[in-house]
């Protein structure tokens, strides 16, 4: 005969004299709590030793407005007490005054107490009276109100008066509640029968070793259960990072280890930073609202500190100042260079690095840095992202060395096979160039941009050595290695997803 | 510096496979990447390519001239080597076209520019092709006809002279083009499509600009819309008056200059206009003119620039390609600049052409060898380390948005309203603000989860932003990290003990002062201490909050202000 589990052993003890017992009384014959109950019948069940029988009750309460019914008397026999009050007699507009309930409320009681012939109508005057002889007696429904005003009835112990009862008040809005319950029964089978008397005595048996069993040496005496080790068990969730934080920080870790170190700048930018020291001209189409988010309050931030620099922008927007350049020939304003907006593209930190006073010459900056466009989100664009931007500042830095940034960078960190340059724009620098990478499985796939810093940038920030300023377009190739094709992957809200996604 | 950041405006052309072809003089290939190849030189990609038909990106917002098919088959015929140097364009004569400017028209839209192109041949590609520059060249160079706008005419119907002048609003009436009443000007503005999208360049003037002809009929209202009699240009049209109107007349030169050079490409004969303006500064302009800049860039800052070894003849032969004309010596090279380079400001423009000739992929890299020391910033490092102690702990790091909402950040954490940080052109409402606490986005991530198995242990370390009078930008950046537990029997003490840990692992002491806060359970909230200075709040949510939410779990957390807790 098959071993049974301790559970299955104290069901079937529980049920060997009656056969059949409700679940609540197995539960407390056989002194388990109800969870186990379910379960060792469910396993017995399944070896046909047990039927689990359901009978179906419905319980009846009172509703928000059975509960007033018990407080106040059911809404005609208001009316009727209140025209008894008024000598039996009342005039159908009185009716609302004399019995204190509102207009609606009188419409129902007149048609109850029509339906059970507590009052009559009578033309006097043209006009219509009610008259009521005598306090009627309590019907059926009353009575079922009274009852359920301890507690509870069950329908289908109901007796036929208070049946009645309720037939007339189901027809009435909230005074009832119905719930279905079921009740379970536990009653065993022949065969359960059978294996229920042949157990005779629980042999000692545990599931769970205790310190007190090892400490004793009364493990010795016991026989520990054995596991289905098949069986499922639970989940278990460990704390990790963010995916597209990890790839990020493992970028990070390897433009450090190339002698990059991290700048710092602010969300809320100054438009100066953001657009003018980079030769943006200040009519410039990307420099539209459609583009840049503006902050609303402070419109404007203060550029004191900076006079030296903002003066020789100005010049180099309106004239080309000593950079060699024509210039934007446009008027500049000073005014609009101290707006602030949010960031939108990490060159501004790199202009904020060339006037930083701490500038390294020979040095090599990156940022990771959360940048916004006034975009609407859906799969393919965010109106917030991280961009990866840098510069590499040095005397005779050449076109040449630009590219094997890149070079670098393609090789490095997108594990590229091959690597391709095309001529690209930027109004920022110039040569300017888009970066492309080859890796086995995805193909080509651009993979950033770059180019030397304009004379019209760096001269006036007082930089005379060439600039290298390089942007890294990884989301893509984040999203490619994690076959997502959905950008707000990226910032995820999908809890499931993130304890489900491995590590590699 | 990525495609992604979208900062330019990349304009895109639609040509005819076989009219580039024909225009360029040479075989090209079809296949989208190799044609890419090709077009590289124009800084030129591929989109499509479907029914003959493909589409091109420009990636170069500065550079008009590439903006339609002539210009890019210019260029192209210069890199493949079928025709370099400088292509001279002239004008035929004198179309005996005169302009007479209204004084009034100063300080509303000053100048006018027009030309006269007779014999072209505008098969339908062309003229698409012209309407689209026309377009183009209005939106970006012309900055939504701000500051320049371009009309075409049948010049066969038009009875010159012409008068640019000025009117009332209401003084004049006509049928704009692809309508069929009259309509005046203001009707114009009210009514019209275009009358709505430019009507803001006119609007606040008491004059309004009016293009007319001797017999008094309306060929525009510039920049809004052209008549529908004059001002449509067909097929059947031979002869075209091109005009351009503006507040920048070298702008408004250049942009004439860029439409008539594309025209005489297709064969066009360009005739010129005399403009009368009645101004104290500027009296009788001749248009178009086509006049070739010269440049002087000293030898040397080639090689210096693309990191190279040019010789003379290797830059001279690479400046003609990109179309300049060019002579060298050891000591400078002498450019002539093409008329419709109007994006040429600086010698390293032209250095970047004659790198572009010599091909990118020829220049081998060099990783530059500079010793410089690699370092994180000292707030990542902190944030590194806390992210570490979280995880530990069990948390799941998430990543959220830091542009939000007054409603998810205050009525929804049932707190008063306070100032923030708020754009003046959000592009949604959920989107309006940057966050100023970190809680409000975790628990906007908790209500996206709640079908997921609990418990829910989640934390996030970002950015949030205060203000700050003392700042250049009135703000300041807040390194924050803030967790929550949520689960059937979540509460304060389990979530101290979180802190505790966090605390302990950072070698920092904190106490806990009970303060009252809308978004936690009044006896259950405490505010955290370092050194007597509030650093951060903890506390089991208030009901009314996981309401709001939808989450049906219990819920406690805390926030900390990593900045000031490493400061003190």
């Amino acid at each position: 005969m098959a071993e049974f589990h301790q559970l299955e052993i104290k069901l079937l003890q529980a049920l060997r004299e009656d056969c059949r017992l409700s679940f609540e009384e197995v539960k407390d014959k056989a002194c388990i709590s109800g969870d186990s109950v379910s379960r060792a019948a469910l396993w017995l069940s399944s070896k046909n030793l047990l039927k689990i029988e359901r009978k179906q009750r419905t319980i009846v309460q009172l509703g928000s407005e059975g509960k007033r019914f018990v407080k106040e008397g059911v809404l005609e026999r208001i009316l009727v007490q209140s025209i008894l009050e008024a000598d039996g007699k009342s005039l159908i507009e009185d009716l609302s005054k004399i019995s204190g309930l509102s207009d609606e409320d009188v419409k129902i009681a007149i048609g109850w107490a029509r339906r059970k012939k507590w009052l009559r109508f009578k033309k006097e005057e043209g006009k219509t009276v009610l008259l009521v002889q005598s306090t009627p007696d309590v019907e059926p429904d009353e009575k079922l109100l009274e009852v359920l005003n301890k507690g509870y009835v069950i329908l289908e112990e109901l007796d036929n008066e208070l049946l009645t009862g309720l037939e007339a008040l189901k027809s009435r809005p909230n005074v009832l509640v119905f719930k279905e319950e079921a009740d379970r029964f536990l009653a065993l089978t022949d065969k359960g029968l059978e294996a229920a008397k042949k157990i005779t005595k629980i042999k000692e048996e545990a599931s769970q070793l205790t310190p007190e069993l090892i400490q004793s040496g009364n493990w010795r005496q016991i026989k520990l259960r054995k596991y289905n080790i098949k069986a499922p068990v639970s989940n278990t969730w460990p704390g990790k990072k963010q995916p597209y934080k990890r790839f990020l920080d493992e970028l990070k870790e390897k433009l450090v280890a190339f002698g990059f170190k991290e700048m710092a700048g602010s969300i809320v930018e100054l438009m100066f930073f953001n657009c003018d020291a980079l030769f943006m001209p200040q009519d410039h189409p990307a420099r539209e609202i459609h583009d840049i988010y503006l902050v609303k309050e402070p419109r404007h931030g203060d550029l004191s500190s900076y006079r030296k620099f903002v003066g020789n922008v100005k010049n180099t927007h309106q004239d080309g100042w000593k950079t060699g350049s024509t210039g934007w020939k446009s008027r500049y304003s000073i005014r609009e260079a101290s707006s602030l907006v949010l960031r939108s593209h990490g060159t501004a930190l790199s202009a904020r690095t060339l006037v930083n006073k701490g500038l390294e010459i020979p040095g090599k900056y990156f940022s990771i840095s959360r940048c916004y466009r006034p975009d609407v989100v859906d799969r393919s664009h965010l109106t917030e992202f991280n961009q990866i931007e840098g510069i590499v500042v040095g005397k005779e830095l050449t076109f040449r060395d630009l590219l094997g940034v890149l070079d670098k960078f393609a090789r490095e960190v997108a594990e590229a096979d091959k690597v391709r340059f095309r001529p690209d724009y930027f109004p920022f620098t110039e040569p300017s160039v888009e970066l492309s990478a080859f890796k086995k499985g995805y193909g080509w796939v651009e993979f950033g941009g770059a180019g030397l810093f304009r004379p019209e940038v760096c001269l006036p920030l007082g930089v005379d050595v060439p600039v290298i300023a390089w942007g890294l377009g990884v989301d893509r190739l984040f999203m490619m290695k994690g076959e997502i094709d959905d950008i707000r992957s990226l910032f995820t809200r999908d809890l499931e997803w993130l304890r489900r996604q491995g590590l590699r | 510096m990525v495609a992604e950041a979208g900062v330019e405006i990349m304009p895109t052309i639609e040509v005819i496979f076989n009219d580039l072809q024909r225009l360029v003089g040479s075989r090209l290939p079809r296949e989208p990447e190799k044609l890419s190849e090709v077009l590289s030189y124009v800084k030129g990609e591929v989109e499509s390519f479907e029914d003959e038909v493909v589409k091109i990106e420009i990636k170069d917002g500065n550079r008009p001239d590439l903006w339609t098919v002539e210009g890019v088959a210019r260029e192209l015929k210069g890199a493949l080597g079928i025709e370099k140097g400088l292509k001279a364009y002239k004008v035929e004569g004198y179309s005996t076209v005169e302009v007479h400017v209204d004084p009034k028209l100063e300080k509303i839209r000053p100048y006018i520019g027009a030309a006269v192109i007779k014999n072209v041949k505008l098969n339908n590609d062309a003229l698409r092709g012209v309407i689209n520059l026309q377009e183009k060249l209005d939106q970006t160079y012309g900055r939504k006809r701000k500051r320049t706008s371009i009309g075409l005419y049948n010049f066969d119907l038009v009875k010159p002279p012409l008068y640019y002048s000025a009117v009332k609003p209401t003084a004049v009436s006509f049928v704009p083009l692809d309508f069929s009443e009259k309509m005046s000007l203001k009707e114009i503005l009210e009514k019209h499509p275009k009358g709505l999208e430019f009507g803001h360049i006119v609007k606040n003037q008491h004059f309004w600009p009016i293009f007319t002809d001797s017999k008094d009929q309306i060929l525009s209202f510039p920049p809004i819309i052209n008549s529908n009699d004059l001002g449509k240009v067909t097929e059947e049209v031979e002869n075209v008056l091109i005009e351009v109107t503006g507040t920048s007349l070298e702008t408004l030169m250049n942009t004439l200059t860029i439409v008539t050079v594309s025209l005489a490409d297709r064969g066009g004969k360009i005739y010129s206009a005399k403009i009368f303006y009645p101004y104290k500064d500027v009296k009788t302009v001749v248009t178009p003119k086509f006049e070739n800049k010269t440049m002087t860039i000293p030898t040397k800052l080639f090689n210096e620039i693309l990191g190279l070894n040019l010789s003379l003849k290797d830059i001279t032969d690479n400046l003609k390609k990109a179309r300049y004309g060019a002579s060298a010596t050891p000591e400078r090279v002498i450019i002539e600049v093409p008329c419709y380079r109007v994006d040429i400001m600086h010698a390293v423009d032209v250095i970047e052409d004659v790198g572009i000739m010599y091909g990118y992929n020829n220049i081998e890299p060099r990783w530059p060898q500079l010793a410089t020391i690699g370092e994180t910033s000292q707030k990542e490092k902190i944030s590194d380390l806390v992210r570490e102690v979280m995880i530990g702990l069990g948390f799941q790091e998430v990543l959220t948005f830091s542009m939000t909402n007054k409603e998810h950040l205050f009525d929804k954490m049932c707190v008063e309203k306070m100032a923030v940080v708020e754009v003046s052109n959000p592009k949604t409402l959920t989107y309006t603000c940057l966050r100023n606490w970190l809680i409000p986005s975790l628990i906007e991530f908790l209500s996206n989860n709640t079908h997921v198995e609990y418990p829910q242990k989640i934390f996030e370390v970002s950015d949030c932003v205060l203000f700050d009078e003392r700042s250049e930008t009135k703000t300041r950046d807040v390194r924050k990290l803030a967790c929550i537990n949520s689960h059937s029997t979540s509460n304060f003490n389990e979530t101290k003990a979180v802190l505790d840990s966090l605390f302990l692992n950072l070698a920092l002491n904190y106490q806990l002062e009970e303060i009252r806060h809308g978004s936690f359970i009044e006896g259950r909230t405490g505010k955290i201490l370092v050194k007597g200075e509030k650093v951060g709040i903890i506390g089991e949510l208030n009901p009314e909050v996981l309401e709001h939410w939808k989450l049906g779990t219990p819920s406690a957390g805390f926030e900390v202000d990593l900045d000031k807790i490493f400061e003190i």
